[in-house]
């Protein structure tokens, strides 16, 4: 009796269920048409946002901009200009002041040829035979075939020779420090511009190619890498070749070093991560782990909200690394047990791992994807609703961006005002952050009410 | 401006007494006037009066320890300005106030020294404006007491209300630096 009547229930059960989800999915439909409109709207708007930015680019300001920042970084362009200008000025002075001398002196010297003015010279061969004079004068040529003959032009001939020299002296000065400055800056200094939000890598390790080629797979992810490591430039030439999307730069240097971190912008940097280094080690050597604890330290002590990611191999390091503040650390060994402990008890779980992570086709695989600002402030359910139903995905969880601890947080607005005050400016004074390093953190399936803010970004299954 | 009894009443420690007690608080109280940048109270000193504050601004300020570039150095903090709305003080403050200006239509401060001998102040007071204010002598506020107990019980009672209140402000302080500390030391 019993077998008999357990498929029934089955039917039954299923039926309901099945009549659940149509309800479910009316309803979810219903219930976001306007919320996923709203959000493909202000996703849109973001985009049109961005357009417009691109297009209040003036190729002219853009230039001109360049120019000027060209002026102040170059002493030698600087001084050349400021060279330039003052002959100018002191050429005109005296075409003004001796412009009988000079005017009659052209004459006589060029006949018809080239002449600006018809009947006689005009103020412009003038000007330019004073200049000829202002320059002859200056580089000390000195050809004798024109000189002031008035005491005044004579006086002002003084002073331009004085003020000639002084120009002569700080452009050879100028050109000297330049040259000096080059030969002791050894390689050329990389272009602060380009280099904002980019990844620097320090060390060298043979998962580095593979990790590039998945960056470079991303179309979302910053294109510029830095390579900081004292490997042979040629091995990583051939490491490198055949990235079409990644601007991969190296520098040979030693990357423990706080000026070296500096030249590649680590300030400016999305992300800074440490390799074991293998640089000029034999294969059967192992690399230096107190390096990467030492370049962890040396960058937090930079700047405290530099994203440091640091691989590493032995575990004795990670309570260092964590002492070092290190926002992610990434310890491969730490799976290791797991993963064969799952081929025992759950067949399975460790193959849908390797598909998970190992997934590289394109848009396939767990992801993170930035969730649409119409969305935020709403319930998880709602989210995940979303997702399901516009794109076909799973929502696993979230990854979210937040500080451990914040002390602003924790005294919020009790004890007296002055107390608190105090309290801030003296651990800013003292250099230390009010909250703890930003980490990022899983929520894997959490409730249906779960509430998800700007902090969060979603775990997508696609 | 002299001193009556709806200028005692004005002060919130006084504000629930019966306009006769008040006027007798009122003959005892010494009537004085400053200008600005005079100290009124000295942080550390003891002290058996309570000043009455009718007209004008003050601030105050304490002394703390503070790390500043060339070492630890003392320094005066200010933590609060008190001013008078009924009237209002006569001209603008000195100093740009940088602390938060709470106004009352009179206020009385130091007034601890009502409930204890030799109470000691707790913090600078400093005028910033014209002041005109007047001085309660504990001995003289104990004699109208003693005559009329029923005039105590009112007056302790403020008194005692904004002891506690301080009191929850300094646990709650203590507990903000106690914080600071666990988060400088787990740094």
């Amino acid at each position: 009796m019993q077998t008999d009547k357990q498929p029934q229930e089955e039917t039954t059960s299923f039926g309901k269920i099945e009549e659940a989800i149509q309800v479910n999915q009316t309803l979810y439909d219903r219930l976001h048409e306007s919320l996923v409109e709203e959000a493909v709207t202000t996703v849109e708007e973001e985009k049109n946002v961005q357009h417009y930015k691109d297009y209040k680019k003036n190729p002219v300001v853009e230039y001109l901009i360049r120019l000027k920042q060209f002026y102040q970084a170059n002493d030698l362009f600087r001084y050349a200009l400021w060279s330039f200008g003052l002959m100018i000025l002191s050429t005109g002075i005296l075409t003004i002041v001796e412009y009988d001398l000079f005017s009659g002196d052209v004459a006589d010297d060029i006949g018809d040829t080239f002449k600006f003015g018809d009947d006689g010279p005009n103020w412009i061969d003038t000007f330019f035979h004073a200049f000829w004079w202002s320059v002859v004068t200056f580089t000390t040529v000195g050809y004798g075939d024109v000189s002031p003959a008035t005491h005044i032009g004579k006086l002002l001939t003084i002073i331009i020779m004085l003020l000639n020299f002084g120009i002569v002296t700080l452009l050879g000065g100028a050109v000297a420090s330049v040259l000096v400055a080059a030969r002791l800056k050894g390689d050329d200094k990389l272009d602060e511009n380009k280099f904002h939000g980019h990844m620097i890598i320090a060390g060298w390790h043979p998962a580095i190619q593979s990790t590039l080629r998945l960056i470079e797979a991303n179309k979302d992810a910053n294109p510029i890498v830095v390579l900081i490591n004292e490997t042979e430039g040629e091995i990583i030439k051939r490491a490198v070749s055949g990235f079409e999307r990644l601007d991969v730069t190296h520098l040979s240097e030693n990357y423990t070093q706080e000026a070296v971190l500096k030249d590649a912008f680590i300030e400016e940097c999305g992300t800074f991560m440490i390799m074991p280094d293998y640089s000029g080690l034999l294969p059967n050597e192992h690399p230096d782990e107190d390096k990467t604890v030492l370049t962890a330290l040396t960058a937090k002590s930079i700047s405290d909200g530099i994203q440091v990611v640091a691989y590493i191999l032995d575990d004795e390091y990670i309570s260092h690394l964590k002492r070092a503040n290190v926002n992610e650390i990434v310890f491969p060994d730490e799976h290791i047990p797991h993963m064969l402990a799952k081929h025992v008890t759950d067949p399975g779980v460790p193959q849908l791992f390797d598909e998970l992570i190992t997934q590289e086709e394109q848009d396939k695989g767990i992801q993170v994807v930035s969730i649409p600002k119409g969305l935020m402030g709403l319930t998880h359910n709602k989210i995940s609703a979303y997702y399901k139903f516009k794109h076909q995905w799973l929502l696993v969880g979230y990854a979210i961006r937040k500080a451990g601890f914040s002390l602003e947080d924790q005294m919020g607005d009790s004890g007296s005002p002055f107390i608190r005050n105090m309290i801030t400016e003296q651990l800013d004074s003292a250099g230390i952050k009010l909250s703890s390093d930003e980490h990022v953190i899983v929520e894997i399936n959490p409730s249906d009410n779960y509430v998800v803010d700007n902090k969060h970004r979603a775990l997508v299954l696609r | 401006m002299s001193i009556d009894a709806k200028q005692i009443k004005k002060i919130n420690y006084f504000s629930k007494l019966p306009e006769d007690m008040c006027a007798k608080i009122a003959k005892v109280v010494e009537q004085k006037k400053c200008g600005p940048k005079t100290r009124l109270l000295e942080e550390g000193d003891t002290g058996d009066t309570m000043i009455l504050v009718f007209q004008g601004q003050v601030e105050v300020s304490k002394n703390m320890m503070v790390k500043a570039a060339s070492g630890f150095t003392m320094s005066r903090k200010s933590i609060i300005r008190l001013e008078t709305t009924d009237p209002a003080p006569s001209m603008d403050p000195i100093t740009e106030p940088n602390v938060a200006v709470v106004q009352a239509p009179a206020f009385g401060i130091g007034e601890f020294s009502l409930v204890l001998d030799d109470a000691i102040r707790t913090a600078h007071v400093d005028s910033t404006t014209d002041v005109e204010y007047g001085i309660l002598k504990l001995d003289d506020f104990s004699t109208i007491v003693d005559e009329n107990p029923s005039i105590g019980s009112p007056v302790y009672f403020e008194v005692a209300k904004a002891a506690v209140s301080n009191l929850a402000t300094a646990s709650k302080d203590i507990s903000n630096l106690t914080q600071a500390f666990f988060f400088i030391l787990t740094r």
